[in-house]
């Protein structure tokens, strides 16, 4: 019997792709919207379960292409076809340059209660070197609109590690943010892969290379300054003031279960691990002929993984792997399982550890990957 | 008497030159197979080994040639390796012949390595037939290549067949000629057994296989034989030759090429230029002086993670059974722990012996720094060998070091022989002498072709020597190389430290003067190749206790992924199931996570 408590739905739609970008979302497509979300209902209706949900999540893409209407009868079709707790944590994804006052009302009356807002940088030249859509401007006004509209759960998403971006200009992004004061903040060190356009640019030497030793005095910059005005770094990428950590990210983190709805969305049932095609029209093919989509990822997720897994997850929260509650979970002396890995990385000042918890130091937290990689399982 | 009706010959050739599209097409053009059933009856071939478990290479192929008069003779093609590594293994495939054709390019003209072989066929007065291919080719440049063959080897216009192995072009006279002008083979079928051994390898099924030339005698299974350089002993288990399928035979008489299958464990009690007689009443003389090729370069292989030691062994004991012309021997270095120190007979016949090792037996493979034998004598008077260069003795006891020096042959336009002469001199070498090859009346833009000899240490052949011959020459260079002797040298050892750790797998021996030189280009290419890790890590090179060189890898400060989009945690586990891969590719050295590239690595520096 599954436990999902977390519903995400994948808006794979922009009005322009992102240079940076290498999530699945298609531009000029999207007459193709109502279609789709027809499927994405079809998709609910078969995935349908009689299981109490706390958090949905709109991502995308750009969800706030969709119209309030829209927006309101996929919450409709998600309360048909499961169970949704009072007080659910509701958040949608929005790009600055496509939202107003009036959309931002409509879309808090059809139940979304907490925004996320792409604004990326505080700074004109990074946002267009990054080809985003809008301007500093259309973003203050967008935030200053979300609480007009009386949201009081706002995240915003910053980038740096930018090409050229230094330490001074993140500075003056973070401060700006700081001032508006939104409840969550999402900072994420730029990250391209080969098929981007930006990737290209810097490539052919159009756009100075990226630096890493940059990128890492930004992050401990951002640490110092978000805590210096009350926000808690509660997970490698992610800061809240109290109370207002983000529930459906920590289902990820926690292990916990969710279900993916949508072109490339991914799934965690039944120690499963799954992902719907990212292909648009195959989607749309399958399940508005009422059969789940193809999926691009399907894999068993073994007791040892999933143990290695927890500790991965685990890892990246600021409160680290409870020792205790660990064991209870799997029945397992972390310490003794993983203790060459743990002296190792006590020994470099990757991690540390009290009575109750293994925790990540401030050093870790930027090379999370040197401590991840050591506790995945030995390839049979 | 089958005998006259035999000819027994091989094909020279640089590479890429066509040698194998000839053999194809003369295997085409011969009654063994006739015309489009080719691929087929290969295919037939291959699935009997595959039934067997055994794998056979077609080392010499039997082919049935109906002449103009009307005879039916037997053609037996010998392959030859094709690389200056090899030149042993070559020199006794031509040992085992009456002819040679020697296939030229239309395009490129004689190469260094060529010559070499034709000079060793004519050492055994193999009969050789002159051969331009690829005169199809638009790029082709027959007459200046006829002037060459003219000008260099003494061949006239009228004595050089053109061809084309491609087209087929020429290819029914070459037949013509190879059964006119190749005598049949000499040999006595009524004296005692004299067979050569030109090629030999090892199978699960059948133990070592030896390909053999019958001069003198006959052999019949069951025969119990003799090998009169190594005194081995044996019993023929089958015997046969290859049509290109696998043929047994009942015997293989005097003037017949076959193998022999012989049940030994190891091609090292087989070795090719040996002499096969019977085991009683034997020949009295072999047919040529027999000698072992000898290793000449010299490198440490160890496997990246120590725990694997045990499967190099066994890798390279298996791996010696079929290649007799490697040598090994434990050894034990502090940092790298149990490995081998392996001879070769050259850098590609290492390279081979790595990628067969790494492939064949899924060993992840560190192999240090080659290079050469050097005779040390110490200053109490008493002499060794030095394999390794941990092992040179310090500046103090030591009174001579020698070592081993070659006479290299190249051939370029004569455009580049500055440049060329530049390489030699900083690579230490001398000029010998230098021979222009065709005639000038028909000049080229880069010149006329030359032939140029020096001699140079073999070390300084073990960098980059090859390779920037190649560019300095933008590719027309060919080069030939054969060991000429020892001469006294003087040389030190430069060390390499990895965060205050000695690594002895970087030492080399180098002359003094260019110590400080090499050691700081090696500390700079160790940087750029050496991953940043999680602390700063020093690179410095050393005399003694002496430090001559430095250069920093600064430490990592970033490596996290951060957007876990929508859920997607297969996709982070991926890329950390990668790098967790990569640290099997990395040697931990005092704490610092070497890759194993590195170790060549610095080895291929630009000077």
């Amino acid at each position: 019997m599954s436990d999902i408590k977390a519903i995400y739905i994948h808006v794979p739609f922009c009005r322009r792709k992102c240079k940076y970008c290498s999530f699945i979302s298609y531009q000029s497509r999207e007459c193709d919207i109502p279609v789709y979300l027809d499927a994405i209902k079809n998709e609910l209706s078969l995935r349908s379960e009689d299981t109490v949900i706390n958090t949905v999540y709109f991502g995308g893409g750009t969800p706030s292409l969709l119209t309030s209407e829209q927006i309101s009868s996929l919450m409709s079709a998600i309360k048909n076809n499961f169970n949704m707790e009072n007080g659910s944590e509701i958040t949608m994804e929005t790009n600055p340059g496509t939202i107003d006052l009036t959309y931002l009302s409509k879309i808090k009356a059809a139940g979304i209660n907490r925004l996320s807002i792409g604004v990326q940088s505080f700074n004109d030249k990074e946002l267009s070197m990054l080809g985003r859509i809008h301007n500093v401007e259309d973003a203050l006004n967008a935030i200053k609109d979300a609480r007009k509209a009386t949201f009081d759960n706002l995240n915003i998403d910053l980038i740096y590690g930018l090409p050229g971006q230094t330490v001074d200009n993140w500075k003056d992004s973070l401060l700006k943010a700081v001032e508006i004061n939104p409840e969550h903040m999402s900072l994420y060190a730029l990250t391209l892969e080969p098929e981007e356009p930006l990737f290209k640019e810097i490539e052919s030497g159009v756009l100075p290379e990226i630096s890493a030793d940059t990128a890492a005095g930004q992050y401990e910059l951002a640490e110092q300054l978000l805590e210096k005005h009350g926000y808690i770094h509660y997970e490698i990428s992610n800061w809240a003031k109290p109370g207002f950590e983000c529930h459906h990210n920590l289902v990820y983190w926690q292990g916990g279960e969710y279900l993916g709805i949508g072109v490339a969305a991914h799934s965690y049932v039944d120690n499963r691990r799954s992902a719907n095609t990212t292909d648009l029209d195959r989607y749309v093919e399958s399940v508005s002929h009422n059969r789940l989509p193809p999926q691009e990822v399907d894999e068993t997720i073994t007791p040892e993984m999933e143990i290695a897994e927890s500790i991965i997850l685990g890892l990246r929260l600021c409160n680290g792997i409870d020792i205790k509650d660990f064991k209870k979970r799997f029945n397992i002396d972390i310490m003794k399982r993983y203790g060459r890995q743990i002296e190792e990385l006590l020994d470099a000042g990757l991690i540390k550890k009290d009575n109750s918890a293994i925790k990540l130091t401030q050093r870790g937290r930027l090379l999370g990957n040197e401590v991840f990689w050591r506790f995945l399982p030995d390839k049979v | 008497m089958k005998q006259l009706k035999t000819r027994n010959f091989c094909i020279i050739a640089h590479i890429d030159h066509g040698k194998s599209t000839l053999a194809d097409r003369l295997i085409q053009l011969t009654g063994a197979i006739k015309g489009g059933k080719v691929i087929e009856q290969m295919m037939d071939s291959m699935e009997l080994e595959r039934e067997r478990g055994i794998t056979i290479k077609a080392k010499a192929i039997r082919l049935s040639y109906q002449a103009k008069d009307g005879i039916t003779y037997e053609l037996n093609l010998i392959d030859t390796p094709g690389h200056v590594d090899f030149a042993y293994e070559v020199s006794r495939t031509l040992a085992a012949c009456e002819g040679a054709i020697l296939v030229i390019d239309a395009t490129q003209g004689i190469q260094a390595q060529t010559i070499s072989n034709v000079y060793f066929a004519m050492d055994h007065n193999l009969e050789i037939i002159p051969v331009i291919n690829k005169i199809d080719l638009p790029s082709s440049e027959t007459e200046k290549v006829l002037e060459e063959i003219e000008s260099v080897l003494g061949y006239k216009s009228e004595e050089v067949l053109q061809i084309s192995a491609k087209t087929g072009q020429g290819v029914p006279e070459l037949l013509e000629t190879i059964v006119n002008v190749i005598p049949p083979p000499k040999g006595d079928l009524n004296q005692p057994l004299r067979a050569l051994i030109f090629d030999s390898h090892y199978d699960s099924y059948m133990g070592v296989v030896a390909y053999i030339s019958v001069f003198d005698g006959s052999i019949r299974k069951g025969d119990k034989l003799r090998l009169m350089g190594q005194g081995t002993e044996l019993e023929v288990v089958s015997i046969g030759y290859f049509d290109p399928k696998f043929c047994p035979a009942d015997e293989l008489l005097a003037g017949d090429i076959g193998y022999i299958a012989t049940g030994l464990k190891s091609v090292g009690e087989c070795r090719v230029g040996d002499t096969i007689t019977s085991l009683e009443n034997g020949a009295k003389e072999p047919l040529i002086g027999y000698k072992t090729a000898k290793p000449v370069v010299f490198t440490g292989i160890y496997t990246t993670q120590p725990e694997d030691h045990g499967q190099l062994r066994e890798a390279i004991e298996k791996l010696s059974l079929n290649d007799a012309s490697f040598s090994y021997e434990p050894e034990n270095s502090p940092v790298l722990g149990n490995g081998y120190r392996c001879g070769f007979l050259g850098l590609l016949h290492m390279d081979i012996v790595q990628e067969r090792l790494e492939r064949e037996f899924d060993l992840s493979l560190i192999v240090t720094v080659p290079g050469v034998k050097l005779i040390v004598t110490r200053t109490d008077g008493s002499q060794s060998m030095v394999v390794n260069p941990s092992d040179l003795p310090e500046p103090t006891e030591l009174l001579k070091v020698e070592e081993p020096w070659v006479k290299i042959s190249v051939i370029t336009p004569s455009t580049f022989i500055g440049p060329i002469m530049e390489l030699v001199t900083q690579s230490e070498g001398i000029y010998k002498h230098t021979e222009y090859i065709g005639h000038s009346h028909s000049p080229d833009a880069l010149g006329q072709r030359v032939r140029l000899e020096y001699e140079i240490p073999l070390r300084s052949m073990l960098t980059t020597f090859y390779d920037q011959l190649k560019s300095r020459s933008k590719g027309y260079a060919s080069l030939d190389h054969e060991v000429i002797g020892y001469r006294e040298t003087k040389l030190i050892k430069l060390d390499i430290l990895v965060n205050g750790v000695m690594v002895d797998a970087f030492s080399r021996v180098v002359p003094p003067d260019k110590a400080h030189e090499i050691g700081k280009s090696m500390v700079e290419k160790l940087k750029e190749v050496i991953p940043t890790q999680l602390f700063k890590v020093p690179l410095q090179a050393s005399i003694g206790s002496r430090i001559i060189a430095r250069a920093d890898i600064s430490a990592r400060r970033k490596d996290v992924l951060a957007k876990c989009y929508g859920g997607d945690i297969t996709r982070k586990r991926k890329l950390l199931e990668k790098q967790k891969e990569g640290k099997k590719k990395m040697r931990n050295i005092g704490k610092v996570e070497v890759p194993k590239d590195a170790f060549m690595s610095v080895l291929k520096m630009e000077r």
